[in-house]
Formats: structure tokens, sequence, C-alpha cells
């Protein structure tokens, strides 16, 4: 496969992310439904793998780019395919509401196995040495959305769990309140 | 601490959108997997409840 052809299917897997982590985002702020620590690990998974498409993206498709992808891929499918073995069992409950039939982490698992197979198949079609696609202002705000869900990813869960480990149930953002506790001792 | 690999990825991404030569990129995403999979081990402590 030339660069020419997978430098806009990169940009576009770029997108797919962002809407990922978009709609996580608006399932937290507008449903009002707190992350539990293995939703923000599945959310880091797909971090690791965008910032591997940034990669291509910016400096050309790349092996050692694609197997970043892979790693980051196999990282989030690991802690959501936990997250799903943890509610298997009939009777052991769920973690939010489905979306489309499927919960969030069962989504993820899906998403991470298709970031697999994509970096596959991209790997075996991919001709070293290929030549990249000029850079367009389509692929640049690609990667500037993706580097603002990555950074409010972060500021998020640092509200969210402050700066130690998230507790198992999440109630509320521990690390804001903390935060304004902290403000308000001061005055 | 949950926050570092989204930093360490912003960082990357910020890298190599700023054309910094040579691996660091390539070096934080990784730090951004190896954050991730540390994380998932302080929370995967209890068994899985599957009786097979």
């Amino acid at each position: 496969m030339s660069g020419r052809l997978a430098y806009p299917l990169n940009v576009l897997a770029l997108y797919a992310l962002s809407v990922v982590l978009g709609v996580a985002f608006y399932d937290q702020f507008v449903n009002g439904a707190l992350p539990c620590p293995l939703c923000i690990l599945q959310r880091a998974g797909f971090v690791a793998v965008g910032a591997g498409l940034v990669l291509n993206v910016m400096r050309g498709p790349a092996a050692r780019h694609y197997g970043l992808m892979i790693l980051g891929a196999l990282a989030g499918g690991a802690v959501a395919l936990r997250q799903v073995a943890l509610h298997v069992v009939p009777g052991t409950g769920a973690y939010g509401p489905p979306f489309f039939g499927y919960h969030f982490y069962t989504w993820a698992f899906i998403v991470f196995v298709a970031v697999i197979l994509g970096s596959a198949v991209m790997l075996a079609a991919f001709r070293e040495g290929a030549e990249g696609a000029r850079r367009t202002g389509f692929a640049t705000l690609a990667v500037a959305l993706f580097f603002v869900m990555a950074l409010a990813n972060g500021v998020s869960t640092l509200a969210e769990c402050g700066t130690s480990l998230c507790p198992d149930d999440p109630s509320s953002y521990e690390g804001y309140e903390a935060l304004m506790d902290f403000m308000g001792g001061q005055n | 601490m949950m926050s570092i690999p989204f930093f360490a990825g912003a960082i990357a991404i910020l890298a190599t959108w700023t054309g910094i030569r040579g691996p660091l990129s390539a070096w934080l995403v990784f730090l951004t997997i190896v954050a991730t999979l540390v994380l998932f081990a302080f929370h995967a402590t209890d068994s899985l409840d599957i009786a097979l």
C-alpha cells in the first residue's frame, strides 16, 4: 500500500478515535456517569493508539508507529476484556447503561480488536519506503482535535481521582473537591 | 497518578506536532502504554467470579 492511501486512512482513524472519546465525554458530562478506573484506562489505551496514529500522520506511515498502535490496543483491550469478564456472569451486574445494545467496555474491546486487525492489514500491505502524502489542513485539524481530547481526559481524570488511584466505584470529582477544600482552607 | 498516561500521550502528540526530531515521541507513546499497564495491575487485584 502506498503512503498516499495509508495517509487518509490514518487521518480518518484519528477522527474516529476522537469521536469515541467524545462519546465517552458526552456520557460523563451530559449523562453524569463518572468513569470507573477501568473505563479511564480504556480511554488511556485509545490515547496511546491515537498517539501512534499522530506519528503516522505527521511523520509518514512506519512499521514502528503501527507497532506502537498494536501495543496500545493490546493494553486497552486487556483492560476492556477484564471489565467484560467482571460482568459476563449473569447476576454480576454491569457498569453504566448499554449503548446500541452493548456496554461501553464491550464496544471498547471491539474497537481495540479492530485497531489490531487494521494495523496488521496496513503492515502487511505497507510498502517500505513509500512516500507519504502532503499534509493537509484536514489532517492537522485531526491531530489538534485528538491532542485536545487527550489533554481534556488528563484534566478530567485529575479532577476525578486527584493525584492517587481512583476508587473502584467513584461517586464524585474527589480531586476537584480536594483542590477546592485546599483553596478554601488557604483563605 | 491515573492521569499520567493522558499527559504522556498529550506530550507525545505535541512533540510530534512541533516536529521534535528523534525517537522522543515514540518513547513517550511507549511510556503511555507502560503507565496504562502498571495502573491496570493496581486495579486488577480481585479474582474474577467465573467458575468453569
